[in-house]
């Protein structure tokens, strides 16, 4: 009892303060670092921008313009052989905000956006740039959001050519690539084709550009794969702009009769579009 | 501000100063972790501030400080981006061995050993991170090795370029406080 008394006496000090310390930690990671995102927002305030089209990133809004142009026209086609077709798209909220950071971590592709749940974001909106969709929130303090981009490997977004409505799902790389294994053994793509989110995405609403076709790997194993150059540009974000609101409501998937439909578009087997969340 | 100064203070409020600034520290550089600065990135990668903190904390303690340093940060950085893998462990072994390596027992010199040791252990802290994704398998072994290769190599000349920007204050702050201990 003297002896662990006396133990006690001399470290006191050291453990109190280390599990002090390690408390802490322990709530910054519990909190997703709430507070230091916090003070790093407020501290890189008077260094944000007001959200400003700049010169550079209008190529990418046409890019975009033209993508969304081939989207529309084939669903479109698609939509005339569908009778009785009615959509009830809501239109969801838009917020513009600065992005304030770059990830944490050299493993994650990560942004932070100066906005947070004070404005209305909330977890799993879906985050747009000039040029197409860039991620999705995987993390909100109050004014801060994180967002995970979808040239993470772990982003798995369900996707489609817009052309011929071949289907298949993304998967990040870093920088602004990605690769899309296709779900047919046949897909009819080519070089140059707009890619935007296929109805078979859980997380993202159907119809929103994403990129193009860079390179087409036809013989790759177990599926053919497809490079896709993501046209929102990535590396230089200055501002985004968060789809905040419920906007799964996606008219495509519900009231497509499937008998109806053009064979191409419904995948072979029953391999659902593969969404892993971090 | 003035050194006396301090020196005729409470010994509670010099502690308490002590860890206001070593905190202090932590959270300096917590907030360069998200940023960009011109000429501090290389291809997208930036300079890894809390492996420099954790080095610069371990150099002169025990295999135990260091690690508990280590943790601590590593946590940290689990919340400000994804618990899974963590970055926990990395940093821990981190601690541990800068403290193992004992350098001021075969190495004076300063400058150089410092930059040395910070990039075997960003090395050695990314190796880690890329073996807790393989056994995850969530990512292709391919991607993740050639990324491993990528990451290690810039974060390494980075972190090792900029340590000492961080080490020397550091390390200065920590000398001036033991002697006065000691006194």
């Amino acid at each position: 009892m003297y002896t662990l008394r006396r133990w006690w006496d001399r470290h006191r000090f050291q453990i109190i303060l280390v599990s002090l310390t390690l408390g802490t930690a322990l709530f910054l990671r519990q909190t997703q670092g709430a507070l230091v995102l916090e003070i790093y927002q407020l501290l890189t305030r008077p260094f944000q921008g007001n959200p400003t089209q700049q010169s550079r990133l209008e190529d990418a809004r046409i890019l975009e313009l033209q993508q969304r142009l081939v989207e529309m026209e084939s669903q479109n086609d698609e939509l005339k052989k569908v009778l009785g077709y009615t959509t009830e798209n809501k239109v969801p909220q838009e917020i513009i905000s600065p992005v304030i950071g770059r990830s944490s971590d050299h493993w994650w592709q990560q942004i932070t956006l100066g906005r947070g749940s004070r404005d209305g974001i909330s977890m799993g909106d879906i985050v747009m740039a000039p040029g197409g969709v860039v991620g999705r929130i995987v993390g909100v303090t109050a004014s801060t959001s994180r967002v995970l981009l979808l040239s993470d490997p772990s982003n798995q977004v369900g996707v489609s050519i817009s052309r011929s409505r071949s289907m298949g799902y993304m998967r990040g790389q870093s920088g602004n690539r990605a690769v899309m294994e296709f779900f047919d053994k046949v897909p009819d793509v080519k070089r140059g084709d707009a890619v935007a989110t296929s109805a078979f995405s859980q997380l993202y609403p159907a119809g929103l550009p994403i990129g193009r076709v860079e390179s087409i790997n036809l013989s790759k194993s177990p599926a053919p794969e497809a490079v896709i150059e993501l046209s929102a540009p990535i590396s230089y974000l200055e501002w985004a702009v968060v789809r905040s609101g419920k906007t799964s409501s996606q008219p495509t998937s519900d009231s497509q009769p499937s008998d109806s439909a053009p064979s191409n578009s419904v995948p072979s087997s029953s391999e659902p579009s593969q969404e892993a969340t971090p | 501000m003035n050194l006396k100064e301090i020196e005729r203070w409470h010994p509670i409020s010099q502690v308490a100063l002590n860890w206001a600034i070593t905190a202090g520290s932590v959270l300096i550089c917590l907030l360069m972790l998200p940023t960009r600065l011109p000429g501090m990135e290389l291809a997208g990668v930036s300079p890894n501030w809390l492996l420099i903190w954790v080095v610069a904390w371990s150099v002169k303690r025990s295999p135990f400080q260091g690690a508990i340093a280590g943790l601590v940060l590593g946590l940290i950085q689990d919340g400000l981006t994804s618990p899974h893998p963590t970055h926990a462990l990395s940093l821990a072994l981190v601690g541990f061995f800068t403290a193992r390596l004992r350098k001021q027992r075969y190495i004076q010199e300063d400058f150089i050993s410092v930059a040395l040791i910070v990039f075997a252990m960003a090395v050695v802290a990314e190796t880690v991170i890329a073996l807790q994704f393989t056994l995850q398998d969530k990512r292709s072994l391919a991607e993740i090795w050639t990324y491993h290769q990528f990451i290690a190599l810039s974060s390494a000349i980075l972190s090792s370029l900029w340590a000492p920007i961080l080490y020397f204050p550091l390390k200065r702050w920590w000398e001036w406080v033991s002697s006065l201990e000691q006194a």
